[in-house]
């Protein structure tokens, strides 16, 4: 009770000394202001590139995808690994029909960059083909028309579906592209469909979806019979059901392909655990060494605000003298003065949530992208503050001791 | 009962490779009522006295009773019980704080006293009233008058109704005309029955007294009553 009464009556004298010196202690306040006003606006960059990371991740299909990559066969497989037809639209058929921890199976071949014409306009575009099960793989839903179905794949018909970068390039604001005809390495394709514009800026340094809004769909078997001739594909991407059953998963998979491939090894499954180990060490390091420069920061901010208590102290030996002379104990002289220390850092920390508001503001308009986002993070303004709260108490513990153990008639005396 | 009462206190001080002698064997008492000056030159130990008796300092050797208990080995908390609630203390340079109220100054040693007063403001007021400040209870010490600082202190002084007001030359700072006004509160104060100690090297103010006791080199060398 005495303690909350006499940490009260200290706050409020805190107030009133913060007040009567208002220059001063903004000076013992500014470290601690900007302290925290760097922990979240750094925060804020860190984890809008985190955020930004995520993304890149999420679009390349998350910790649940799978993929099968072509490889070198065992030396003594060697001799006869032509005997494997290498990846083929097979293999996800057998897939698709053998596994049972499956969610999904999209096969792709990756024709390359091709000249996309209309009419008059003309346009660079990576040529994709893919199955109807690609789009419920993607970030990114239909803007107008539709997707592939079975009999476009059973036909291996001339349709087309076109990223927005295409339909923005190639068409007029307000034109439907849908049902018009476009020409592709000779073939006229019919668009059926085209995709949502992702991101909001045109300008590929600040929209990481750049690329994938310019790619152009086609059906898979289209893809294989009239460009490449044959049933080879260039990827093969497996979503299995849940993280829980990856390695039976990825064994089932295995199996599966030795029959396709006819014992050969030419082929390695491999997951998204290697980049997602290599993303979050990545993270880490961003967390650490940019909370530990708004750490150190925040170090100083305390250094500076014992500082300043310590030449309050100093200055004010006369008034600590007639405060223990009418009776305070040196308990109540180190209250005070703590409590001060708390008020300085906790106003400092409150002004510094406010400036970091500002600063990330700041930082947003001039670094307006995409790619590089600016996050104001709730958790670092609450985390920047008691941390300068602490680090306040604490540099205030020192000069409060000095303050507690000074003798009563010297400190009388002083001048 | 004594209000002190002091036996062969001793108190040394190393200075350096030397040995000072402030307080060589005084033996005292402090009877309730008494208006007492202690006079001397300076070195004679009279401050040091003040401090033993304010509860500021602690005898090398000898015993003090206050009030019937002896106090001369008490903690420092304890000490500041003592300054806080039974002893009054009156400053030559008033030593209020600049940065509080008239009203706030006085009840400084209430705010310390870790006893419980519900009425502490009409007491302040009433201790303003007594010395005739009660209508500067809001304004700051630097708005005052020296004679006018020094009333505030000594309500200050009053607010605990203290065993003992001890005054170390509190009429230092102040010009002849406010030197009569303070002396006559403090007859005043003493005729209503209040012990009062000062501590001056000034004759004059020594005479309004009625006990003098005379220091040289730690030792008493008279004591006088009137």
């Amino acid at each position: 009770m005495n303690f909350i009464l006499g940490f009260y009556t200290g706050i409020v004298n805190g107030l009133r000394e913060v007040w009567a010196h208002k220059f001063r202690s903004f000076l013992s306040m500014i470290g601690i202001i900007l302290g925290v006003a760097a922990l979240v606006a750094m925060v804020g960059v860190v984890q809008g590139m985190i955020q930004n990371m995520r993304i890149y991740f999420e679009n390349a299909g998350g910790i649940t995808r799978i993929f099968v990559e072509d490889m070198e066969p065992p030396v003594e497989q060697q001799p006869f690994a032509h005997l494997s037809p290498g990846r083929t639209y097979n293999d996800a058929l057998a897939i698709g029909a053998g596994s049972t921890f499956i969610e999904t199976v999209a096969p792709q071949l990756n024709i390359g960059w091709r000249r996309i014409q209309y009419g008059r306009e003309r346009e660079h575009a990576p040529l994709r083909g893919v199955g109807p099960e690609r789009l419920s793989t993607m970030n990114q839903g239909i803007d107008e028309g539709r997707w592939f179905g079975d009999l476009d794949m059973e036909q291996a018909s001339l349709v087309t579906v076109l990223g927005g970068h295409v339909v923005r390039d190639l068409f007029e604001e307000g034109e439907s592209p849908v049902g018009q005809k476009v020409k592709i390495q000779g073939k006229m394709f019919t668009i059926v469909g085209t995709l949502e514009y992702l991101g909001t800026d045109e300008d590929r340094r600040r929209n990481p979806y750049y690329w994938q809004n310019r790619v152009v769909y086609i059906p898979l078997t289209t893809a294989m019979k009239r460009f490449n001739g044959d049933e080879k594909i260039n990827e093969l991407n497996i979503f299995i059901q849940d993280v829980s059953v990856m390695q039976d998963a990825i064994a089932q998979v295995e199996n599966i392909l030795l029959q396709t491939h006819r014992g050969i090894r030419d082929f390695q499954v491999r997951t998204m655990e290697e980049q997602l180990a290599e993303f979050k060490k990545l993270e880490r390091s961003f967390t650490l060494a940019l909370g530990g420069v708004a750490g150190i920061s925040l170090l100083v901010g305390g250094l500076g605000i014992m500082n300043v208590m310590l030449a309050v102290i100093n200055e004010r030996i006369r008034e600590i003298g007639v405060r223990k002379a009418v009776g305070a104990r040196g308990y109540d002289i180190f209250i005070q003065f703590v409590a001060e220390a708390v008020v300085i850092s906790v106003l400092g920390g409150i002004i510094g949530m406010i400036v970091s508001v500002g600063l990330v503001h700041l930082l947003k308009s001039v670094v307006t992208s995409d790619e590089f986002r600016i996050v104001l993070s709730p958790d670092a303004m609450v985390a920047g503050f008691f941390f300068s709260v602490t680090i306040g108490v604490a540099a205030g513990v020192y000069p409060a001791l000095k303050a507690a153990s000074l003798n009563v008639i010297d400190a009388l005396r002083y001048e | 009962m004594a209000v002190f009462e002091l036996q062969d206190v001793h108190k040394t001080y190393k200075m350096g490779s030397e040995t000072v002698r402030a307080l060589d064997g005084v033996g005292l008492a402090i009877e309730p009522g008494d208006f007492a000056a202690i006079l001397g030159p300076s070195g004679s130990g009279k401050s040091t006295l003040m401090h033993v008796l304010g509860f500021m300092d602690r005898p090398s050797s000898g015993q003090i009773w206050f009030e019937g208990k002896e106090v001369s080995r008490i903690s420092r908390d304890r000490q500041a019980w003592y300054r806080a609630n039974r002893i009054g203390f009156v400053f030559q340079t008033f030593n209020l704080l600049p940065r509080l109220s008239v009203v706030d100054n006085v009840l400084l040693p209430v705010s310390y006293s870790r006893e419980k007063m519900p009425d502490k403001r009409e007491r302040a007021m009433s201790a303003l009233e007594r010395v005739g400040m009660a209508h500067r209870a809001d304004h700051v010490p630097n708005q005052l008058s020296g004679g006018e600082r020094q009333r505030v202190s000594i309500a200050r002084a009053l607010i605990n109704k203290p065993s003992i007001i001890l005054a170390d030359e509190p009429t230092g700072a102040l010009d002849s005309k406010n030197v009569e006004k303070i002396l006559a509160l403090f007859e005043e104060l003493v005729d209503e029955g209040q012990t009062f100690v000062m501590v001056t090297h000034d004759n004059e103010v020594a005479a309004h007294t009625r006990r003098i006791v005379r220091m040289r080199d730690g030792q008493i060398e008279e004591d006088l009553r009137r």
